[in-house]
């Protein structure tokens, strides 16, 4: 039946071009949200709707764009490679989208951009990643390892006078990603790492792993697990172990944090966005998002705040290009400034943004508590081909 | 050394939990539940409620042996009854409920980690080395679970009757044992057991919808090696747990995840009938 | 097993048979092509695209479907061998760039991976004595060994992310559209005429009874291997396409979850039908990927609910079910046809050279024993028989006469001694071996395949003489003249298409000697033959029986509880008695013996 209304609704639309272009104009403009509704992924899921959401109604509340409204269409990629491809599949040549948007892990964003390709529509990536994907469709308003690493190891070594490290992550392209450029960075700097240490995503037993810091005995962890499971299996083990080493991460998410319970108590985050930033538009935010979902507000975090921002940069490039047309906003993407929750943000650096980045650490109550913050740190050369 | 030593224990403590519940519905029934995943699920998420309601952690696991008894029982009563001749149809029935499980627990709740309050916390010295309380107090939990599994086997007329049913079911049911009742009774109290591993094991893994299906195959196969013994459960525990212990440790951690499962092919290609020494 | 010795059998009445069914595949299947060739301009992109990939998925349940529809090996571990296939692929490309001939290479490389692991888990599986629940467990330990090796290759094979941005093969969505859909139709059509055909029969005896085909001398475990090891080449092949296709591939392609999708799939298409697997993996799959997105855990939770409900209430998945009712349906407006081409031609063998050693004894048994641990159910067995003798073995229940016979029949049963048939040692050899030796065994119970015809069966009794076509049904069962003897004797020869289970006792024991007969044996042994058949069937066994043992020299050790038959027939009885031969000597001997009277005395009879 919806199948059925979709495939009408276009054909009105067709002729409503023919017709005349005045009637085109209401045409809606159709957003394609690949999310992680099972898998990995999934746990942040909740929040990046809700973000979506909000971001689409109060655009639709302020008279959509070009007087066109804003329209939701979700699809389940699954976290995975696979479940992106159907996803992708799905809202480009199915549901005929405008644009992308999506937070995904990086094995689903590398399974979705021959799709984008072959189906020539803009795209904004808005998770942080390992870095170096490049595309002339995308954008990406998430971090890279560049913006964040040198935040935290510096920290630990000038702050915390800490000397040896030892990295633990999810076997992954993130993982790996970040664990690698981390080991190169604390070497430069003469710190010194004392092991490398990678389980598969799907382990959940990190017993070897916990064994193998013990014995090294670091005075501090870095870790690169991925969002749900892995997280949280490490860290309970690692805590119920009673290792005493600082512990750093840059995957928790804050509503993670609050599952955890005690055993998050401590640890240090890196990231462009906790919901501890004091700022006006941070304030905001939250509150239009209470004000929305009341109790069922989901704790936004690093997956769903750069959402938000996308929606926002998207319309804003649509505006000034005056059309949906792919090439068209995809330069305007790389112009249009919107300043939201995390500070002004452009994807200008080679289809990348500068970010204001943070360093937080997870206090009693299960809340962040923001230590540091160092304002447009760049991106680095991510693609200078772009 | 030590740690090394003690991983080993606890692990093998652990394993031993997960699978008794398996060992005993496979030992009775001769028949293998793969919903036995599904059901530790569902103990770690009593964990979640007895959270939830602020009740002491500890009430969490009677709790858990309640829902997955409950659960187990309907089980055996809708699916499992009719399958005992086809124990390969079994298999997959059961694995389907385990997909009705996950997909349940995540429409209740939703797919995400839940917070489950540890009964206990922190560490404590063993000759010189911290080490995890808690993984210590499951070694203890472990021996506690086979003494009074093997008590109850032999002590109550229902262990009896049960002894009878695994030996001989024909000749138990010619002597008047009612072995559709015993194995209601044993598929309730397998399910039980695997609900109570579930809540037990909150402290150490995540709690989400597929939380018990990463430990079914571990558990699948000690079962499997062990025939239907809880001493060769026992034993089988320490020798596959302490290989992948030290196969983790020495050779990393992706070759120690298959350890369980590519050791206990090859031991019952050699032993067909595993450690058990019938 | 080679089809170059393939009988030509050229009777014109049969050839004229075969044509229309063959006719009648073709002209289906082309149908079906048509349909796949016109697909693409009557759906949207989506669907083609989706369907390439529900077709893909298909072919590897129609693959699943053979090893556990047909051969009753349940495996969970076909995802292994589509990632073999896949993973090939991709490091191909990734890491050669693509060209022709790398594709080429990969799919060559990919099928010998899959084909190599598949032979290690038949090494593992299928030998001679594992259950068929062991065979299972192997197939489920293969994925997670292989998800965890693609794991262990860290960046080189992407881990848990796995490889994506591979140039593959340049085809459009309706390329690929149509390559796969001819694809899938030619290995469906081959797999329908292959379990169709007589060879395919065979499959299915042994997923009936494997035991069965063994004492038929049938080498089932290297059949079993075979089938598994075509299965896994196949499913390499659609790991090849889907890598080509999808130009992503992941570990959870090889991961026990997708194995235990594809037999959800067969279970719900309806395991051993070819055509429910794979029609329903197509509905599921395009279905799932049309309803997922909008209800993604309900959607999962049904698939669940009635992934139960099948193998629970309807066992045969719901193909069957759909296609009874369109019988019933068309039973209704038509009379049913019979079938068009079950006539079966029984006609006579040519005689093999056998080299028949008429002098010496049939059959040795010298010191046989046989222990159970500490319990000796046999001990110092010595005794000989010869062509064309009747020797009866009589003793009460527990003197050991059965395992005598399949320490006979087995060589790998006996604890101690030597057992020679035809002057060769039986040594350890299994029972398809013996058979080969000259041994025929039946069995106490009527043990025939219930769900074959009994034509069918008899054909399945001559496959280690004459092999099966593997395209087509012959219509045509050779038979030793003793063996068809047995048929028109007791009337089978009417029954040919009927099901054995639907046989009367009598005519299933008829039915097991015929088959035993078939084997052309030397010598023959049989466990009660007579048990539990009226008078006149019993007065007809003993005939042929008789007759067997003058005609055809056959040396016939019989196991009777009936003393008056075994009076009739026998030329010596041999008395067992707590695993020792107490008698050994004429009928008449045994007849008036008082130890034999107080031997049955003593336990009771």
């Amino acid at each position: 039946m919806k199948m059925l209304m979709q495939k009408i609704s276009v054909l009105l639309a067709v002729t409503a071009l023919w017709t005349g272009a005045a009637v085109a104009e209401d045409k809606p403009i159709v957003l394609g949200f690949p999310l992680g509704l099972s898998g990995a992924n999934s746990i942040t899921a909740p929040a990046v709707i809700q973000a979506t959401e909000l971001a689409v109604s109060e655009i639709n509340g302020a008279g959509g764009v070009l007087g066109r409204k804003l329209v939701i269409e979700l699809a389940d990629s699954a976290s995975s490679a696979a479940g992106a491809q159907k996803a992708y599949d799905s809202l480009v040549y199915q549901k005929k989208v405008d644009v992308i948007i999506s937070s995904e892990p990086s094995a689903a964003r590398n399974a979705g951009l021959p799709i984008i390709t072959r189906g020539k529509i803009p795209y904004i990536y808005t998770s942080f990643y390992e870095g170096g994907s490049c595309n002339k469709y995308q954008h990406i308003n998430g971090w890279v390892p560049q913006q964040v690493v040198s935040l935290m190891v510096d920290y630990f070594m000038k702050d915390q006078s800490a000397k040896t490290f030892f990295l633990v992550g999810n076997d992954y392209a993130f993982g790996r990603g970040m664990l690698g450029y981390t080991n190169k960075y604390i070497t430069e700097k003469g710190g010194k790492v004392l092991g490398e240490e990678y389980n598969p995503i799907d382990a959940n037993d990190w017993t070897a792993i916990i064994s193998k810091i013990r014995d090294a005995n670091p005075d501090v962890i870095i870790t690169s697990t991925a969002a749900g499971a892995p997280n949280v299996t490490f860290t309970k083990q690692f805590r119920a172990a009673g290792l005493t080493a600082k512990y750093g991460s840059y995957a928790l998410d804050e509503g993670t944090a609050k599952t955890l319970g005690p055993d998050a108590e401590g640890i240090y985050l890196g990231g462009s966005y906790y919901t501890s930033i004091k700022s006006e538009k941070n304030a905001q935010f939250i509150k239009a998002l209470n004000d929305k979902f009341g109790a069922e507000a989901k704790t936004p975090n690093e997956l769903s705040v750069p959402q938000y921002d996308a929606i926002y940069s998207y319309a804003l490039a649509v505006k000034k290009a005056g059309t949906t047309d792919t090439d068209a906003v995809v330069k305007a993407l790389s112009e249009v400034t919107f300043d939201g929750p995390r500070g002004a943000v452009q994807m200008s650096k080679q289809r990348h943004a500068p970010l204001t980045m943070y360093l937080a650490q997870v206090n009693a109550q299960g809340d962040t508590t923001i230590i540091k913050s160092h304002p447009n740190v760049d991106p680095g050369e991510q693609c200078p081909n772009l | 050394m030590v740690p090394v030593l003690l991983d080993i224990i606890t692990t093998a403590a652990i394993l031993y939990i997960v699978s008794s519940g398996l060992l005993l519905v496979f030992g009775v029934m001769k028949l293998i539940n793969f919903a036995h995943g599904g059901l530790l699920t569902i103990g770690g998420y009593a964990a979640v409620i007895a959270t939830a309601l602020g009740l002491n952690p500890w009430i969490g696991i009677p709790l858990a042996a309640v829902f997955g008894g409950i659960v187990g029982f309907g089980m055996e009563r809708v699916v499992v009854r009719s399958l005992y001749n086809r124990p390969l149809d079994a298999i997959l029935a059961t694995w389907g409920l385990s997909i009705i499980i996950g997909q349940a627990i995540t429409l209740v709740f939703d797919r995400g980690v839940h917070f489950a309050e540890p009964p206990i916390r922190g560490v404590i010295s063993i000759l010189g080395e911290p080490y995890s309380t808690y993984r210590l107090v499951l070694t203890a939990l472990a021996l506690l679970l086979g003494l009074g599994l093997t008590a109850a086997l032999r002590g109550t007329s229902l262990g009896l009757s049960t002894r009878a049913v695994i030996m001989n079911e024909d000749l138990a049911r010619g002597l008047g044992i009612n072995s559709g009742l015993v194995r209601s009774i044993t598929f309730t109290l397998g399910s039980g057991l695997a609900a109570v591993a579930g809540a037990l094991i909150t402290p150490l893994s995540s709690v989400d919808p597929n939380m018990g299906v990463a430990w079914l195959i571990s558990a699948f196969m000690l079962v499997l090696v062990s025939g239907s013994s809880l001493y060769s459960l026992a034993f089988a525990s320490v020798v596959l747990g302490g290989a992948q212990v030290i196969v983790s440790n020495y050779f990393g951690s992706v070759l120690g995840g298959m350890t369980i499962a590519a050791l206990a092919a090859v031991i019952l290609r050699i032993r067909p009938q595993g450690f058990s020494y019938e | 097993m080679s089809d170059a010795n393939v009988k030509e059998l050229g009777s014109s009445s049969i050839q004229r048979l075969q044509v229309r069914p063959l006719t009648k595949v073709v002209f289906a299947a082309s149908i079906v092509l048509i349909g796949v060739g016109a697909a693409p301009f009557f759906m949207d992109a989506y669907s083609v695209n989706v369907l390439v990939r529900s077709m893909i998925y298909a072919a590897m349940a129609l693959s699943v479907d053979i090893l556990w529809g047909y051969l009753g090996v349940l495996t969970f571990g076909q995802s292994a061998f589509f990632a073999a296939g896949a993973y090939a692929t991709a490091l191909v490309f990734t890491y050669g760039g693509f060209s022709p001939e790398y594709a080429f290479a990969a799919v060559l490389i990919g099928m010998a991976v899959a084909v190599a692991l598949a032979g290690l888990v038949a090494f593992l599986a299928f030998w001679h004595g594992a259950s068929a629940l062991y065979a299972s467990v192997i197939t489920l330990v293969l994925p997670i060994v292989v998800t965890q090796l693609l794991f262990s290759g860290g960046t080189y094979t992407g881990s848990s992310s796995g490889l994506t941005g591979f140039d593959t093969i340049p085809l459009s969505t309706e390329a690929w559209f149509w390559a796969v859909g001819v694809w899938l139709v030619v290995l469906t059509t081959g797999a329908w005429m292959y379990t169709r055909s007589d060879a395919g029969r065979l499959l299915i005896a042994i997923r009936e009874n494997e035991q069965r085909c063994k004492y038929l001398g049938l080498n089932t475990s290297k059949i079993k291997a075979l089938v598994f090891l075509i299965c896994a080449a196949i499913g390499a092949i659609a790991g090849w396409i889907y890598a080509n296709y999808t130009m992503v591939v992941a570990p959870e392609i090889a991961g026990f979850t997708f194995g235990t999708e594809l037999l959800i799939w067969v279970a719900l298409g309806g395991r051993g039908t070819l055509f429910g697997p794979v029609i329903g993996t197509i509905i599921i799959d395009y279905a799932s990927a049309h309803l997922q997105g909008d209800f993604p855990f309900v959607w999962k939770l049904v698939i669940g609910i009635v992934f139960v409900s099948v193998i629970v209430a309807l066992p045969r998945g719901i193909l069957p079910l759909v296609s009874n009712a369109a019988n019933w349906l068309r039973g209704r407006t038509r009379k049913a046809q019979p079938e068009q081409y079950s006539q079966l031609q029984l006609c006579k063998a040519p005689r093999i050279e056998r080299n028949i050693v008429v002098a010496g004894p049939a059959l040795v048994v010298s010191g046989v024993e046989k222990r159970f641990g500490s319990l000796e159910v046999l001990s110092g067995i010595d005794f000989e028989a010869t062509y064309g003798e009747i020797v009866s073995l009589v003793g009460p229940n527990g003197a050991g006469k059965t395992t005598l016979m399949t320490c006979i029949a087995d060589g790998s049963k006996r604890s101690g001694g030597t057992i020679s048939i035809g002057g060769q040692d039986i040594a350890h050899r299994p029972p398809e071996e013996c058979v080969r030796l000259g041994v025929g065994r039946k069995f106490q119970m009527a043990n025939v395949f219930d769900t074959l015809t009994v034509g069918e069966c008899l054909q399945i009794a001559r496959a280690r003489l004459d092999p099966l076509s593997k395209w087509k049904k012959s219509g045509v069962c050779q038979l030793p003249p003793s063996a068809l003897h047995v048929v028109r004797a007791t009337g089978l020869h009417s029954d040919l298409d009927v099901p054995a289970q639907l046989l009367s006792h009598g005519k299933k024991q008829a039915l097991e000697l015929a088959m035993v007969l078939a084997l052309e044996p030397k010598v023959i042994l049989l466990d009660e033959p007579t048990a539990g058949l009226t008078k006149t069937e019993r007065t007809l066994i003993g005939t042929i029986l008789t007759e067997l043992a003058t005609t055809e020299q056959l040396c016939i050790l019989l196991v009777e509880h009936d003393l008056d038959f075994v009076r009739d027939i026998s030329s010596r009885v041999i008395v067992l008695h707590q695993g020792r031969i107490v008698l050994n000597g004429s009928v008449d001997e045994v007849v008036n013996s008082e130890l034999v009277k107080t031997v049955y005395a003593g336990s009771g009879h």
